[in-house]
């Protein structure tokens, strides 16, 4: 077998040669069964590679997984924070849900630009800077933009649904009401004790959640579109 | 039902916040992400890199817009994740020049019924360079100007120890 052909073989299974080589090498091979041979099992290993079984962990990772997955936050970047830095007042759920929601609006508007059903210019109003000014009340702020976010997915939800299956639809739909339910009951509770810290995260991940699906959804038609 | 019809659903419902649906992706997926791990990392790294992954993954899901498989993703978002993962751990980037391999003539591997799971065993012998690009470059799709870019190295070498790692499996396929 000769050597600068041998080091060629890798190049012509990746079609890297050009037309000049490439059939240096072919002339080569119908006159070299090794070099043959070497080719045929290098074009095995190749195509069997990318179907690897892979191997478990050699302990179930798991529980430390899910222990993590509602403990690390995902950092909110913003060129304006939602409250002041300086300010000492507790950061509530409402901050919570005005910061993020901040962040949600943007995506609903790409989403609507990336379906082309229209300007950008109402979801994207809503992450306007004086949207995050501190003299605002930021429960309403929060409530008045989180259903605004909502409404907007909705409706691109509703428009597109036809090129998602019946079935994705039915997970969808199953999967909105029961975080609907979540929420209302945690707001029921929260009306009977403001105060309760659980509660109030609990309606703020639930609210993030419902937005999250919603533009997953809306991208999932978005990309059949 | 395929495995990416299960994967879109639970995708949709871990978005909205399913553990469940999020542990079924997991299961389904934890192998390869493992396999990965292994071969890119140090091995006592491997677990806490999987972790890692997967909280990045939960936390990206409403990112995902369903244009490639998610397993696709996953190991995009699991590749680039390592790869910075050893770049902020200092890990010392292999650069072995290619030792001539002696090329036998009639290994005949493509015969082999088991071939599939022989290479992904045969794959943890292989030495550090010629493993990561032969990972990132047969297993998992990278072209070599990506790889070149992922790892710092010139896309040559990548694919000098592309070859090599091909010879070297073909090499302890056939014994």
């Amino acid at each position: 077998m000769s050597d600068p052909f041998t080091g060629q073989l890798s190049a012509l299974l990746d079609g890297e040669l050009d037309d000049l080589a490439r059939a240096r090498l072919e002339t080569h091979l119908g006159e070299c069964l090794d070099c043959t041979r070497t080719l045929a099992d290098l074009r095995a290993i190749v195509a069997a590679a990318p179907h690897y079984q892979g191997r478990e962990p050699a302990r179930d990772l798991w529980q430390d997984i899910e222990r993590r997955l509602e403990t690390e936050v995902v950092p909110i970047t913003s060129s304006r924070p939602a409250v002041p830095p300086s300010s000492n007042r507790p950061f509530t759920w409402r901050h919570l849900i005005a910061a993020s929601l901040l962040m949600a609006a943007v995506g609903g508007g790409a989403v609507w630009v990336a379906l082309g059903r229209g300007t950008p210019e109402a979801p994207v109003a809503a992450a306007t800077p004086e949207v995050a000014a501190p003299e605002l009340d930021n429960a309403a702020f929060a409530d008045q933009q989180f259903d605004a976010a909502v409404r907007d997915l909705e409706l691109l939800l509703a428009q597109g649904r036809d090129r998602l299956d019946t079935a994705t639809v039915r997970t969808i739909e199953q999967s909105l009401a029961r975080i609907d339910d979540a929420i209302l009951e945690a707001r029921n509770a929260i009306q009977r004790d403001p105060a309760n810290a659980y509660l109030s995260r609990q309606i703020a991940a639930n609210m993030r959640r419902k937005l999250n699906l919603l533009r997953v959804a809306t991208q999932a038609i978005a990309a059949r579109t | 039902m395929t495995q990416s019809d299960l994967d879109r659903d639970d995708v949709l419902l871990a978005a909205g916040g399913d553990h469940d649906a999020f542990e079924r992706l997991y299961r389904r997926h934890v192998a390869r992400v493992a396999s990965l791990a292994r071969w890119l990392l140090d091995p006592s790294d491997a677990d806490d890199a999987v972790q890692e992954v997967f909280i990045r993954v939960w936390q990206k899901l409403h990112t995902f817009a369903g244009q490639s498989a998610f397993g696709t993703w996953l190991h995009r978002v699991a590749v680039n994740l390592m790869v910075r993962r050893r770049q902020t751990q200092g890990r010392s980037r292999r650069r072995e020049i290619s030792d001539e391999i002696p090329v036998m003539a009639a290994a005949g591997i493509s015969e082999r019924p088991d071939l599939r799971v022989a290479i992904e065993r045969a794959v943890d012998t292989l030495p550090a360079g010629a493993r990561e690009v032969f990972v990132l470059h047969d297993m998992e799709g990278y072209k070599h100007h990506e790889i070149a870019e992922l790892l710092a190295v010139d896309p040559g070498t990548s694919r000098s120890q592309l070859h090599r790692a091909r010879l070297l499996l073909r090499q302890q396929l056939a014994t």
